[in-house]
């Protein structure tokens, strides 16, 4: 008796599993598809000891494209990067924040994230916060003080919140223009190449 | 053109070989000298090489004459296990055991050499002209040398006149890249007085592997040493020493700076001065009284294109070192005892203030020998010190002789390397980028006064300068042997080392120029093991055979504990790839396996030696190509190479030398990974011996 109860509590698990698995891949329509967006020039005035200024740069992950409007998602301005929710950092031509927005940062490879994040691991911009940190081995990327190089830090993929609550993953590939495999000095900079994948399903995964 | 003049020389030289006089060589092959010979490092006392129970070199004035080389680093070069190799900015030096150079102590005649460049002695400033033999101690020798010894001790050994009557030698060496190098060497002795003058000319105009660059890799300098020795026996009991070296070396500087070529000077100067008295009380108990004072200075401008001075440096250091040592001689055994002290001071572009450092230190070792197989080393040196944490580093070894063709031995040590003047007092701000160095015991006022001026953005969270920073300690293991059998002879050993609180840059604070603060800190912890052994055999006595040959493993344990820091990698086309913990390959500039071959062939009759050595170099890392900070097999390496030199020397009559050879024979260049790599050289030269 006792086996058999064994046997079928198993089993049960197995149809269980089973079934919830196949309800998850009924919910995903499609799989996502990554895409690699080239070159987002996000210029700045002032740095080097200069107060930094200028416009951001938007960018909508659904419209796959530099936004003017409020729907955008994150935006980019040198090394900083900032998300469509949360309040105000205090710097200087910060956009206005209509969306919903956070990031989520995970270790992993870009194709390796395929659940979303805790919903607690999350940040939102806010008055000195960056839900992207600033700074060389903090947020997305490294510099290297003797070749003054910004190199993208391997194996740190942003989970994003959208303005309007969908959820989008995106990992940085260069920092210079057309993404030269070894960048020097003399390289154009502040050209964001990043691969991402848009979810515009209600589900948990991409 | 140069070349071309060489392979002349070279020729008409080997046609003098071929068809000179029949007349018979004495016959020395290097290892079967070593048995016999008497050292003087491991123990401070003179003692057999092959019953010392720690892993040593010797280096004998047969093997550096035959070699045709004229400085220090490159005989270094030729040895198992020693590999002379410029670090991550850029300057040459060795590495032991997988330790970098800053962590061996050089020593000439017993007293160490001074003048550091980023912990790297420049050991191109030691001329081999007068050696006598190079006492190599490997692993950690901090119980009789305190800081700096914690990877092992290089003891250059001069010439010593021993008899009554004059001596001596004279040369001249002329080389590819207009390489001069003259040395005359005189010894004199006449009852209780003797002397020796060396002197040495070296110059060169430097090679360019990239002639479409406006630098070369190596400009046009010259150089001269000077090593005056007295020595007075007032009697048997009592002896005076007193040698004194000076060196002096011109270079051009030039640099390329915003396009532009930059031209200066850079002057090095060194001199040294060691004052000896042994007093023998008895015959049981003998001292030693050492006074040693040294002075290395350099001075480099760069002027414009205008003439106008752009950027100047300098760098002063003093070592001022009192030491006196006994030993008593028990029936079989003896007590070594040191006590001493250091005073050093620095004064240089980018500190302060002159800095001094103080540090008295006493040291006791207990040779005993229970019976007549073993021997057993222990001992242990304390040091007090101005400026770190006292330091006490224990030393026990052991060697048990099976027979006369067999014998084992092991020790362990502790190690130490006090953090230097740099990493405690610099204070450096580059004038392109805008990032900050600072010392570590000047960091914290620095950072308060930068802020007070506000420039500083933020302060990193964490950092205290609170507690000193620490010396750096390795704790070594050796087990090894030895064996002969008629004609065939091996030496092995097994090295670990464990290193504790290695010395690193880390941010402390962010600019309001976006740069960074750096400051020292104690982070790493780093471990090497592997094997190392040399193999001679003697075919004929006129043919002999040696291999070497060392595995190394290097890695760093905060790399492997906290792998997942470390497993993304960027391929070729900027994608992140997940790598595995194996394929973490250790420590940047490390090969794994290094490996050289050695053939002496002696042709009696026509008084000649061919010496051909060969050297194999695995492939190695030396920067993070991929985006993890550490050196994994996706990184790109530079790849294995091979250099050989050649000599042949001959003798004619028992007066005169002539050789020629070539160093890296086959031209083994590799301009955009290995810039000290020259490409090959040839080299006549000819000795008076009187």
């Amino acid at each position: 008796m006792k086996t058999n109860f064994l046997k079928l509590s198993l089993l049960a698990l197995v149809v269980f599993v089973t079934s919830c698995s196949k309800d998850d891949d009924a919910k995903s329509v499609a799989p996502v598809t990554t895409k690699t967006f080239s070159n987002l020039f996000a210029p700045q005035t002032g740095g080097q000891g200069q107060p930094v200024g200028g416009a951001f740069t938007k960018f909508s992950f659904s419209e796959n494209a530099i936004v003017t409007n409020d729907n955008w998602d994150i935006a980019f301005r040198g090394t900083t990067i900032i998300v469509n929710g949360g309040d105000e950092i205090g710097i200087t031509d910060e956009p206005l924040r209509t969306g919903v927005g956070a990031i989520s940062t995970v270790s992993n490879t870009f194709a390796g994230v395929t659940l979303f994040p805790d919903a607690a691991t999350f940040v939102q911009d806010g008055p000195s916060i960056y839900a992207i940190p600033t700074g060389s081995g903090n947020g997305w990327y490294d510099y290297n003080g003797a070749t003054n190089i910004i190199s993208p830090r391997a194996g740190k993929v942003f989970v994003v919140k959208t303005h309007d609550g969908k959820y989008a993953k995106f990992e940085i590939l260069s920092y210079y223009q057309n993404a030269p495999a070894t960048p020097d000095a003399t390289s154009p900079t502040r050209y964001f190449t990043f691969n991402f994948a848009y979810q515009p399903n209600s589900t948990t995964t991409f | 053109m140069i070349l071309n003049k060489n392979v002349c020389i070279a020729l008409v030289l080997f046609t003098t070989v071929s068809f000179a006089q029949q007349k018979q060589v004495k016959d020395s092959i290097e290892i079967n000298q070593l048995d016999e010979v008497k050292i003087t490092t491991a123990t401070r006392t003179e003692r057999l090489l092959s019953s010392v129970p720690l892993p040593i070199t010797v280096i004998t004035s047969e093997t550096i004459a035959r070699s045709g080389i004229t400085r220090l680093n490159e005989i270094l070069n030729e040895q198992t296990g020693i590999i002379l190799i410029p670090d991550e900015s850029g300057f040459e030096g060795f590495q032991m055991q997988g330790l970098d150079a800053a962590y061996t102590m050089v020593l000439i005649d017993g007293v160490p050499l001074v003048g550091r460049t980023s912990g790297v002695l420049d050991l191109s400033r030691v001329s081999v002209g007068n050696i006598e033999r190079i006492e190599i101690v490997k692993g950690a020798s901090s119980a009789l040398y305190g800081s700096e010894a914690m990877g092992g001790v290089i003891n250059v050994i001069t010439k010593k006149p021993n008899k009554d009557e004059i001596s001596g030698s004279i040369s001249y060496r002329y080389a590819t890249f207009n390489t001069n190098d003259i040395n005359t060497n005189i010894l004199w002795k006449k009852k209780k007085f003797a002397a020796n003058l060396f002197s040495n000319y070296f110059s060169s105009d430097g090679f360019d592997l990239d002639k479409s660059t406006p630098l070369k890799n190596t400009e046009r300098f010259y150089n001269s040493t000077i090593q005056p020795k007295f020595y007075y026996d007032f009697s048997e009991k009592l002896k005076l020493t007193v040698s004194n070296r000076f060196f002096h070396q011109y270079q051009l500087n030039a640099a390329l700076i915003n396009n532009a070529i930059y031209k200066g000077d850079a002057e090095e100067k060194e001199w040294n001065s060691q004052v000896k008295l042994e007093h023998k009380w008895n015959s049981k108990i003998e001292s030693e009284y050492e006074l040693y004072a040294t002075n290395y200075k350099n001075d480099s401008f760069l002027n414009d294109q205008n003439n106008i001075i752009y950027d100047q440096a300098y760098y002063d250091q003093w070592l001022l070192r009192p030491e006196m040592r006994t030993t008593i001689s028990l029936k079989n055994d003896k007590i070594t005892t040191g006590i001493g002290m250091n005073h050093e001071t620095l004064d240089r572009t980018y500190f302060d203030e002159n800095v001094t450092f103080n540090s008295k230190y006493v040291f006791v070792q207990y040779d005993y020998n229970p019976t007549k197989k073993i021997n057993v080393l222990a001992g242990f040196r304390y040091d007090n010190h101005s400026e770190y944490a006292s330091q006490l580093s224990p030393k026990l070894a052991i060697n048990y002789k099976f027979n006369t063709a067999f014998s084992l031995k092991a020790s362990v040590g502790y190690g130490y390397k006090a953090p230097d003047f740099r990493q405690l007092f610099f204070d450096f701000t580059n004038p392109q980028v805008g990032y900050t160095v600072l010392g570590y015991n000047i960091a914290e006022d620095r950072l308060n006064q930068l802020e007070a001026e506000n420039q500083i953005l933020l302060r990193y969270p964490g950092i205290s300068f609170n507690k000193p920073l620490e010396a750096e300690s390795a704790v070594n293991f050796n087990f090894g042997g030895f064996y002969k059998k008629n004609k065939f002879k091996i030496d092995a050993n097994l090295f670990y080392n464990s290193i504790s609180n290695l010395i690193e840059t880390q941010a402390v604070a962010q600019k309001t120029n976006g740069q960074n603060i750096f400051s020292y800190f104690n982070i790493s912890e780093i471990f090497t093991y592997g094997l190392e052994f040399n193999s001679t055999y003697n075919f004929t006595k006129e043919l002999s055979m040696s291999v070497g040959y060392q595995y190394l493993t290097a890695k760093d344990k905060s790399v492997i504990d906290n792998f997942q820091e470390y497993q993304y990698i960027r391929n070729d086309q900027l994608q992140t790839v997940k790598i595995n913990k194996s394929d973490y390959f250790g420590l940047f500039n490390r090969s794994k396996h290094t490996a050289n071959f050695k053939v002496l062939y002696t042709i009696p009759k026509l008084k000649t030696d061919i010496n051909l050595r060969v050297f194999y170099r695995s492939k190695y890392g030396l920067f993070d190509t991929n985006s993890n900070k550490i050196l994994d097999e996706y990184d790109k390496f530079v790849k294995e190479y091979v250099i050989t030199n050649l000599s042949v020397s001959k003798h004619i009559q028992e007066k005169i030398t002539l050789q020629v050879g070539a160093n890296n024979l086959l031209n083994f260049k590799n301009p955009d990974q290995i810039a000290n790599l020259s490409g090959r050289q040839l080299y006549a030269r000819l000795q008076y011996n009187f």
